[in-house]
């Protein structure tokens, strides 16, 4: 479906000297910085994945996914979409991919919703039939149909989103980008971006590539995940891989009754506070009814639990390295 | 050919959408039109009052008289209100560029300058076409034309060349942004000179600045040399029915380079955010 | 008094920050001027005196006329419509120093900026391919600091006045274009009014435009006598007064509107 090929993006960045001097220098000299924004990336997306691209700010996931919908022109590398060369065939290959970026709109601020679908039928010589249909889909997920009559500016935000969403929809495109979509939602408004995009998914077989910061986008929607720092790929899996291939240990809690607490031979105790101690251990060594035992062996133990590395722990050790 | 004409259909379809949205705007916003039907109009009535106290202080303009001078007027500035109409979205192409604003058109299956003209189509600019009719009728009147159906086809087809020049003007000035990555509006700017250089005959400006303004920024082709072709003024320079057709061509030729340097800047365009 | 020292600072590195616009400003400026001075040189072609002055002294009027449209330029009007669009009025109103105040120290900043980036370079492009433009007589000197002076406040009053206008009817965009007509065609900008009808010229007398541009312009060429010039910064300085009292009772009432309607 998607073939991304040796991608990369070179920018030229101003470089400005701080006050009244700098400014002045400015205008006489002025220096450039050359940012490697993405480096040389490969991979590839079948159809009807959701893949999550994560990473810091300025990790170059935005750029790559604005070369992967043709938005930016890769300095080398190509991008394949269904087969074809985006850069090269811009008009034919866009009518595959829809876009929602973040907090910039393609509605129309001035007109009713409606006017804004009217005039995207026309772009894309959509039927009116199948515009009906698609239109009853999207009113059924989003409850988008209330929504045509009212002029954009009197919108909310979850509202736009809303809108947005539909209008990248209109088409049927195979494959859906969404630039961090949650941002800014409130928790109903993001409840139905998520339900939206897992229907369009099951429905449609929609492929969805979206960037996001947000930890529930990523457990509720993302089978896969690309993580992306200083424009290279980090890890590419989906989350329970990359959770063991990074994260493969597990920390366990015990509560003692005193403030004695005994090592073991399989496990570091990493931490030790009054009655409480946290023991981590590799999952591949050993498990943790083994500690508990072999623990208990030694003094009694009041309360055991587990803690998991999740999605956070992912992020930061990614975003760390 | 079949496909060609296809995709035409499509433009054509997508160009009448945008036309009726732009209808609705107005509709929404009916203060505003008030504002620009009183402010064009007295741009250009104050603008041609102005010609008539020279004409009335120095005599004739290099050997143009009241009525040609009123001609060369109403063709400079209906041209404008066209290009206006069309094109004005160049001149804030800088503000585009900085805030990312093409992604949009460039996710959308149609070219990009396509729809960046033609969905912010701004039908305000017919305020200032206005002015522009009815001081080119006065010049007809002043200078007794016989209006036949070759001096219309002339006309409709200079204003088209015209027109198509003057897009192509803002839309290379608009396209350095790219380069230059920085929102600059000189829109200000290019109206001033391109009054000084399509509302007065350019053979009053030195050999120089005429050879400028016919082969480099052929602004010259705008209004002056198809209108003294049409009037017969200032012989010397270009005679012939064809000349308004030249107008057309060059418009062509300076639409087709802008394009060109547009495209290529296109590939620079870096968005907004990271 | 500080802090609008602040403000005129941060304005001037603002106003330098972007040297594209900075040359292509010089180059479009350039380009106005030199055609102007082409196109007045053309008019007095076969006339050595028009209206009781020469091509010589025309020119020179172009090319200060380009400087000060340099010094002339605020940004007032759009700041208070972008305020008011924002909504961000009554914030702006709460702050410990006053807006309009703050706006003109902006307006100072640019020129400031200007004065260097602009007014310098299409000064010394003018006196090489035009001419130098001396002034007629140099003890008029000090008149025409002051006029220049009053110009620029008349100026920035009206811009200031035609911005508040946003505060009742907020799209004023139409509104400045119409300001910047009238200013353009009728301040003597371009053409001075000396070549109107007389009974036009009369009137634009009466208006505050031409005290804007023409009459630092005629007493730099030295049209008239003293004894005009004199009677001209006079009425210069009527309109000053009664445009400053206009601005100070409307800003009273603008702010007391802003803080009943919170905006």
């Amino acid at each position: 479906m998607i073939s991304v090929e040796n991608l990369s993006k070179d920018y030229l960045l101003k470089k400005k000297a701080p006050g009244l001097s700098g400014a002045l220098k400015g205008l006489v000299k002025r220096k450039y910085e050359e940012i490697h924004a993405v480096k040389d990336l490969s991979f590839h997306i079948d159809e009807g994945e959701i893949v999550g691209f994560i990473g810091p700010n300025g990790a170059g996931k935005s750029t790559t996914i604005k070369m992967m919908a043709g938005i930016l022109t890769p300095t080398s590398g190509n991008v394949f979409i269904n087969g074809e060369d985006i850069t090269k065939h811009r008009k034919e290959v866009v009518r595959n991919i829809g876009v929602v970026f973040g907090q910039r709109s393609q509605l129309n601020w001035d007109l009713r919703l409606g006017e804004s679908f009217e005039l995207l039928k026309h772009i894309y010589q959509i039927k009116q039939k199948d515009y009906e249909a698609t239109l009853d889909v999207m009113d059924e997920i989003l409850g988008i149909r209330e929504l045509l009559d009212k002029p954009v500016r009197q919108m909310s935000l979850g509202q736009r989103v809303k809108g947005d969403l539909v209008a990248a929809m209109l088409h049927s495109p195979k494959v859906l980008f969404l630039d961090e979509p949650t941002i800014g939602l409130d928790v109903s408004s993001k409840f139905a971006l998520r339900t939206f995009i897992k229907e369009i998914n099951k429905i449609k077989k929609t492929t969805v590539i979206l960037t996001t910061h947000d930890l529930g986008d990523i457990e509720e929607l993302c089978e896969r995940l690309i993580i992306i720092n200083h424009g290279v790929m980090m890890e590419d899996g989906n989350l329970s891989q990359i959770v063991d291939r990074i994260a493969p240990y597990k920390t366990l809690v015990v509560e003692y009754y005193d403030d004695i607490a005994p090592e073991h031979v399989r496990c570091e105790m990493i931490e030790h506070e009054g009655n409480i101690a946290k023991y981590k251990f590799m999952k591949q060594e050993t498990t943790a009814a083994e500690i508990i035992a072999d623990l208990s062996k030694e003094k009694n133990i009041k309360d055991v639990s587990i803690e998991e590395a999740g999605i956070d722990d992912i992020i930061k050790i990614a975003y760390g390295a | 050919m079949k496909k060609g004409f296809k995709e035409l259909c499509h433009y054509m379809d997508v160009t009448g959408q945008c036309i009726k949205m732009a209808f609705m705007t107005i509709i929404e916003y009916p203060s505003s039109i008030a504002g620009w039907l009183i402010s064009n109009p007295l741009q250009f009535i104050m603008g041609f009052a102005i010609i008539k106290f020279v004409v009335e202080s120095f005599g004739e303009i290099n050997g143009w008289n009241y009525g040609q001078l009123a001609f060369l007027y109403g063709i400079s500035v209906i041209s404008h209100a066209l290009s206006m109409i069309f094109f004005v979205q160049g001149w804030f192409m800088g503000y585009y560029v900085i805030y990312g604003d093409f992604d949009k058109y460039l996710t959308r299956p149609l070219g990009v300058l396509y729809q960046f003209f033609f969905t912010n189509i701004n039908i305000f600019g017919i305020t200032d076409l206005i002015p522009g009719i009815i001081v080119f009728i006065y010049g007809c009147v002043k200078c007794q034309l016989a209006i036949t159906p070759l001096f219309l086809v002339q006309v409709i087809i200079m204003l088209v060349g015209a027109t198509l020049i003057r897009g192509g003007i803002y839309i290379l000035i608009g396209s350095t942004s790219f380069h230059t990555r920085s929102a600059v509006d000189f829109g200000q700017y290019t109206q001033e000179i391109m009054d000084k250089t399509t509302m007065y005959p350019i053979s009053m400006y030195p050999e120089s600045m005429q050879f400028i303004l016919t082969y480099l920024i052929p602004v010259g082709w705008v209004s002056f040399y198809p209108v003294s072709s049409l009037l017969g003024v200032d012989n010397s320079v270009l005679n012939g029915l064809a000349v308004p057709f030249v107008t057309l061509l060059v418009g062509f030729i300076v639409m087709a380079l802008a394009g060109a340097y547009f495209t290529s800047g296109l590939k620079k365009y870096e968005s907004a955010g990271n | 008094m500080k802090k609008y020292f602040y403000i005129i600072k941060t304005q001037i590195i603002k106003t330098m920050t972007y040297e594209f616009n900075v040359y292509g400003n010089i180059i479009m400026q350039t380009i106005i001027m030199i055609t102007s001075a082409y196109f007045w040189k053309a008019l007095y072609r076969n006339q050595d005196n028009v209206g009781g002055v020469d091509a010589d002294s025309m020119l020179t009027y172009i090319i200060i006329s380009s400087l000060l449209s340099v010094l002339l330029i605020t940004n007032v009007e759009k700041r208070i419509e972008q305020s008011v669009i924002k909504g961000t009025v009554a914030t702006d109103m709460m702050r410990p120093i006053n807006v309009f105040g703050g706006y003109f120290a902006e307006d100072i900043g640019s020129i400031i900026a200007l004065f260097f980036q602009n007014m310098l370079p299409i000064f010394i492009i003018g006196s090489i391919f035009i001419k130098v433009p001396k002034m007629a007589d140099i003890t008029a000197l000090p008149l025409f600091i002051i006029s220049v002076v009053e110009s620029f406040l008349i100026n920035w009053l009206i811009a200031a006045l035609f911005g508040m206008i946003a505060f009742t009817a907020i799209n004023i965009d139409a509104l400045i274009q119409v300001k910047k007509h009238l200013l353009r065609l009728l301040s003597g900008s371009i053409i001075p009014v000396w070549f109107f009808p007389e009974k036009v010229a009369n009137v634009l007398e009466v208006l505050p435009f031409v005290y804007i541009y023409q009459l630092p312009l005629s007493i730099y060429i030295g049209k008239g006598d003293r004894a005009d010039q004199i009677r001209g910064m006079e009425i210069q300085f009527v309109w000053l007064v009664i445009l400053a009292a206009i601005f100070l009772y409307a800003q009273k009432r603008a702010t007391r509107k802003v803080m009943v309607q919170g905006g």
